[in-house]
C-alpha cells in the first residue's frame, strides 16, 4: 500500500508540475505579449480614428432578461460608445419584469415591421421596435429561449458584418470599441477578438460608466479580481502566441458575423454558450482552411458584477465547469487531431487534461496525501511540503497576473487597492482555492446527470457615485 | 534526488520568486511616481507654450525647447496632439525647426531600427512633421514589416505631397485588409490629383487581380476623372470587378453610368445585379423604372431588396411601382413591397446609408 500511495501521489506531482510549467509557459509567453499590445495602446491616435470612416461599422449585441434595475442606464451607455459607426440590437427575451416597459418609456420606441431574415432560427420573435430618439437602437421582442437564442435573434437583425456580444449588465468602456477594432486596422485575418472583462464590484459607477476603480474590500469578490486579472492578463495573453485560446468571454467579445451564420450561430443547448462557439469557430475555420486569428486584446474594458454570496458563486462555477465538460465531450474528436493544428495538438489538450481534469487530480492528491498521512505512509513534513508546493504555484502565477496589471494598465491605483489585490492573490490559496475545486468537482455529477439549467443569478447593481444602487435585478434562465 | 529533495528545491524557488514579484511591484510603482514627479512640470509647461504659440504669443524656438525637455516618446505624443489643432502654415514652421532638433534627429535615425516600437516613433512623428527630405524615410517605413508601422506613416501622405509616395501607397493598396485599405483611402484622398493619374494607369492593366480592390478604392474617392474607366470596365469578365463597378457608377449621375448599370442590372451573378439596382436608386433616372421593377421579380432576395429601396427613390412613378406590385400577381415581388412600404422614413434612410 505504501508504494502504491508514494506511486499516485509522484504521478499527481507529475500532473501538477506539468500543467503548472504550461502555465508558466502562458506566463513567459505572456510578457512580449503585453509589451507589444501596451506599446500600441499607448500609440493609439484615438482622435485621428474616431474622424476615419476606415473602421468597420459593429453591431452590438444585448440580450436581456428581466433586467429592470440596469437597462435604461447599460443601454444608455452603450448608445454613447465612441465609435463612428455602430448599432445596439437588445433583445428582450420574454422578460416577466417590465425590461421591455422600461425601454420603451426611456427610448421613445415605435413598432417598425421586420426586415430581415431570420437566418438562424429563434424562439418567436414579437416585434420589433425603433427608437425616436435614438437612431441606432433596434429593440427586438420575444418568446424567451435563453441567452444564445437572444444572441442569434439579434444577429439575425444585425445590418454590420461584425458583432460584439454584450451583457445587459455590464459596462463597456467608451473607447472600447476603437481599442477592439485595432487589430482590423493591422490588418489581420480576424475571426474573433476577445476583451478584458473585470470586476465592476466596488468601483464608483457613474452614469454607465466606471469612474473610479476598485478592488472590493469584501473578500469573495475581492478575490475574484485576482482571478480575473489571471484569466484575462496572462492567460489569454499566453495563448495569443500560442494560435489563440478557446475562449473569448461573452460578457464582451467580438465577431465577424460571416463565421457566425457559417457555424449556426449560439447554440442554444449550450450552458456556457461563448466557450461552445469558440471551439466551433475554430473547428470550422480549421476545416475550410480559412487563415484566421482569434486573438485577445487586453486594453479593451468591460466590467461586469461578478457575485458576493458563495451559494451564487458556486452555481456560476458549477455551470462554467459543466459546459467545459459538455464543450470537450462534444468536441472531442478535434483532441490530438493534427487537422485542427495548434488548437486540436495544444489548446484542447490543455484545456481537457488541464482545465477540466485539475479539480478532479487535485481532490485525488488532497484524499491520496491526507490516506498516507493517516495511515503513516507519508510523514507530516512531506505532506506539508506537497501542499505548500502546490499553493505556492497558484500564488506565484496571481501574483504575476497583478505584475502585469502593474507594468501595463495600472487600473487600481491607490496604494491600497494595490495591497488588497496583492492580499487576495496570497490568500487566494488558503480556503477560496478548494472551494472552487470543490465547485468544479460538483460540476462533473451535474454534467452526467445531464443538467442544462443556468441557475439563479441574483444581481446587487452598480454602486452610482459612491451610492449603492438598491435595485435587485434577479435573472433566470431556463434551459 | 529523492522527491522530497525535489519538492524542497521548488519550494525554494518559488519562495524566491514571490519575494522578488512583491518587490517588482514596490519597485514599479516607486519609479513610476518619480519619473512622473519629473516629467508633469515639463508636460505641463510644453502645454502651455503651445497654447501660446498657438495664439501667437509665443515663437517656435519656445515650443522647440520645451518639446527637448521631454523623453522623446512624450514628444512625439505631444505633436500628434497639437497637430490638429495648430494651422498649416505655422506648423510647418515648426516641422522645419525641428529638422535641427539633436532629438529629432535621432528619431529619424530610428526609421532604420531593428525594433518594430523605435520604427513605429519615427512613423508617428514623421507623421505630423515630415519635410519633402523625409520622403525616402517614409517610404522605408511604409513598407515596413510591422502593420502599426505602416499605418502611422500612412498617414503622412496627408502632409507630405509627393508622387513617390503617392504610387507605393496605392501599389500596396490591393494587398491590405479591408480596413487597412480604407485608412489608406481616407489618407489618400488628400492627394487627389496624383491618386487618379495613377489609378487611370491601373484601370487598364485588366488582368491584375488586384483589379476589384483598385475599383473598391478609386469608387471611395467620387472623382467625375474616373467615371470613364468605371465604364469601360463594365463588361469585365470578372464578376468582382462587375460588382465594384456597379456599385461606384451611382456615385457618378450621368447618361453612360445609366447605359452601363442598365447592362448591368442584367447580370448573371446576383451582387452584381444587387450593386447595380442600389446604382440606379442612386441616380434615380425615370427611364430605368421599367428596369429596376423587374428586379423587383429577381429570384435573389437581396436583388428584390436593393430593388424597392431603389423605388422609394425614384419619387412618385417609382413609389406608384411599389404600390403596384403590392398588389400584383408575383408572390416575391408582393412580399418585398409590403415590407419596402411598411418601413419608416428614418429606417429607409438607414437602408439607403
Amino acid at each position: 500500500m505504501s508504494t502504491a500511495v508514494h506511486v499516485t501521489d509522484l504521478l499527481i506531482l507529475v500532473y501538477f508540475l506539468a500543467l503548472n510549467s504550461f502555465y508558466a509557459l502562458l506566463l513567459v509567453l505572456s510578457i512580449p505579449e503585453i509589451w507589444e499590445q501596451t506599446r500600441l495602446a499607448e500609440d493609439e491616435d484615438f482622435q485621428r480614428l474616431m474622424q476615419s470612416d476606415a473602421l468597420p461599422p459593429i453591431t452590438v449585441l444585448v440580450p436581456a432578461y428581466n433586467e429592470t434595475a440596469t437597462i435604461e442606464a447599460s443601454v444608455t451607455a452603450m448608445l454613447t460608445l465612441e465609435y463612428r459607426t455602430f448599432e445596439v440590437v437588445v433583445v428582450n427575451d420574454g422578460s416577466k419584469d417590465d425590461t421591455l416597459d422600461q425601454l420603451r418609456h426611456a427610448f421613445d420606441l415605435y413598432e417598425v415591421p421586420r426586415t430581415y431574415r431570420e437566418t438562424l432560427p429563434t424562439q418567436a420573435v414579437r416585434a420589433v421596435y425603433r427608437s425616436r430618439s435614438r437612431t441606432r437602437l433596434l429593440v427586438i421582442d420575444k418568446e424567451n429561449g435563453g441567452k444564445a437564442d437572444s444572441l442569434n435573434a439579434a444577429i439575425n437583425a444585425s445590418r454590420f458584418p461584425l458583432v460584439i456580444a454584450v451583457d445587459a449588465d455590464t459596462l463597456i468602456e467608451p473607447d472600447a470599441l476603437l481599442r477592439l477594432t485595432r487589430s482590423f486596422l493591422l490588418g489581420r485575418q480576424i475571426a474573433a477578438v476577445g476583451g478584458t472583462v473585470r470586476v465592476a464590484n466596488g468601483c464608483v459607477v457613474k452614469d454607465g460608466r466606471v469612474a473610479d476603480a476598485r478592488v472590493p474590500r469584501r473578500f469573495l469578490p475581492g478575490v475574484q479580481v485576482v482571478e480575473y486579472l489571471r484569466a484575462f492578463l496572462f492567460g489569454r495573453l499566453g495563448w495569443n502566441r500560442l494560435g489563440g485560446s478557446l475562449v473569448i468571454s461573452g460578457a464582451f467579445g467580438m465577431f465577424r458575423k460571416e463565421y457566425l451564420l457559417a457555424v449556426g450561430g449560439y447554440q442554444v443547448t449550450s450552458v456556457v454558450e461563448d466557450l461552445d462557439l469558440v471551439v466551433r469557430l475554430h473547428r470550422h475555420l480549421r476545416r475550410h482552411k480559412i487563415r484566421y486569428e482569434i486573438p485577445f486584446i487586453p486594453d479593451p474594458v468591460a466590467w461586469t458584477e461578478v457575485p458576493e454570496s458563495g451559494r451564487i458563486l458556486s452555481r456560476q462555477r458549477e455551470r462554467w465547469h459543466r459546459g467545459l465538460i459538455a464543450a470537450m465531450w462534444q468536441h472531442r474528436g478535434m483532441l490530438l487531431n493534427p487537422r485542427y493544428g495548434r488548437v486540436g495538438c495544444v489548446a484542447m489538450p490543455f484545456f481537457t487534461f488541464g482545465e477540466m481534469l485539475a479539480p478532479v487530480v487535485e481532490v485525488a492528491g488532497y484524499l491520496i496525501t491526507a490516506v498516507g498521512f493517516a495511515f503513516h505512509l507519508i510523514d507530516l513534513s512531506f505532506a506539508l511540503l506537497f501542499v505548500l508546493v502546490a499553493w505556492g504555484y497558484g500564488m506565484l502565477l496571481s501574483l504575476w497576473a497583478v505584475v502585469l496589471e502593474e507594468v501595463s494598465f495600472r487600473r487600481y491605483g491607490r496604494l491600497g487597492d494595490l495591497l488588497r489585490l496583492l492580499g487576495y492573490a496570497v490568500l487566494e490559496a488558503f480556503g477560496y482555492r478548494q472551494r472552487t475545486v470543490w465547485w468544479r468537482l460538483k460540476a462533473f455529477w451535474w454534467a452526467f446527470q445531464g443538467r442544462r439549467a443556468w441557475g439563479e443569478m441574483t444581481r446587487k447593481g452598480f454602486e452610482s457615485a459612491g451610492k449603492q444602487v438598491a435595485e435587485q435585478a434577479t435573472a433566470r434562465r431556463a434551459d | 534526488m529523492t522527491s522530497r529533495q525535489f519538492l524542497v528545491i521548488v519550494a525554494a524557488v518559488q519562495g524566491v520568486l514571490l519575494v522578488a514579484l512583491v518587490v517588482l511591484i514596490i519597485l514599479n510603482r516607486w519609479v513610476r511616481a518619480r519619473r512622473r514627479a519629473q516629467l508633469d512640470p515639463h508636460r505641463l509647461e510644453l502645454d502651455a507654450v503651445m497654447q501660446r504659440w498657438a495664439l501667437g504669443q509665443a515663437q517656435s524656438d519656445d515650443v522647440l525647447r520645451s518639446l527637448a525637455r521631454l523623453p522623446a516618446p512624450l514628444a512625439i505624443d505631444a505633436l500628434v496632439t497639437w497637430s490638429a489643432r495648430i494651422v498649416s502654415e505655422r506648423w510647418q514652421e515648426l516641422a522645419r525647426g525641428l529638422e535641427h532638433q539633436w532629438w529629432a534627429r535621432l528619431v529619424r535615425a530610428s526609421s532604420r531600427s531593428a525594433r518594430w516600437w523605435k520604427r513605429l516613433d519615427a512613423a508617428r512623428f514623421l507623421s505630423v512633421v515630415a519635410t519633402p527630405r523625409d520622403v525616402g524615410r517614409v517610404l522605408r517605413l511604409l513598407r515596413d514589416s510591422h502593420p502599426a508601422v505602416q499605418i502611422a506613416a500612412a498617414t503622412t501622405l496627408e502632409r507630405v505631397d509627393s508622387q513617390l509616395l503617392v504610387t507605393a501607397a496605392l501599389e500596396q493598396l490591393p494587398f491590405l485588409g479591408p480596413t487597412v485599405q480604407a485608412y489608406y483611402a481616407s489618407v489618400l484622398k488628400r492627394a487627389r490629383p496624383a491618386v487618379v493619374r495613377h489609378l487611370q494607369l491601373l484601370f487598364r492593366r485588366l488582368n491584375d487581380p488586384r483589379l476589384p480592390r483598385i475599383i473598391e478604392f478609386a469608387g471611395r474617392l467620387q472623382e467625375p476623372a474616373l467615371r470613364e474607366g468605371f465604364t469601360t470596365l463594365a463588361t469585365h469578365l470578372d464578376a468582382e470587378v462587375r460588382s465594384q463597378v456597379a456599385r461606384a457608377l451611382g456615385r457618378f449621375p450621368h447618361p453612360e453610368s445609366v447605359a452601363a448599370l442598365s447592362y448591368l442590372v442584367q447580370d448573371e451573378a446576383w451582387p452584381v445585379r444587387a450593386q447595380a439596382v442600389r446604382s440606379l436608386g442612386m441616380i434615380g433616372d425615370p427611364k430605368t423604372l421599367p428596369l429596376v421593377r423587374e428586379a423587383l421579380r429577381d429570384a435573389e432576395w437581396w436583388v428584390r431588396l436593393r430593388a424597392g429601396l431603389a423605388l422609394t427613390r425614384m419619387g412618385t412613378t417609382g413609389r406608384n411601382g411599389l404600390l403596384e406590385a403590392e398588389v400584383g400577381a408575383d408572390p416575391d415581388a408582393r412580399d418585398m413591397a409590403r415590407l419596402i412600404l411598411g418601413l419608416s422614413p428614418q429606417a429607409l434612410a438607414e437602408f439607403a446609408a
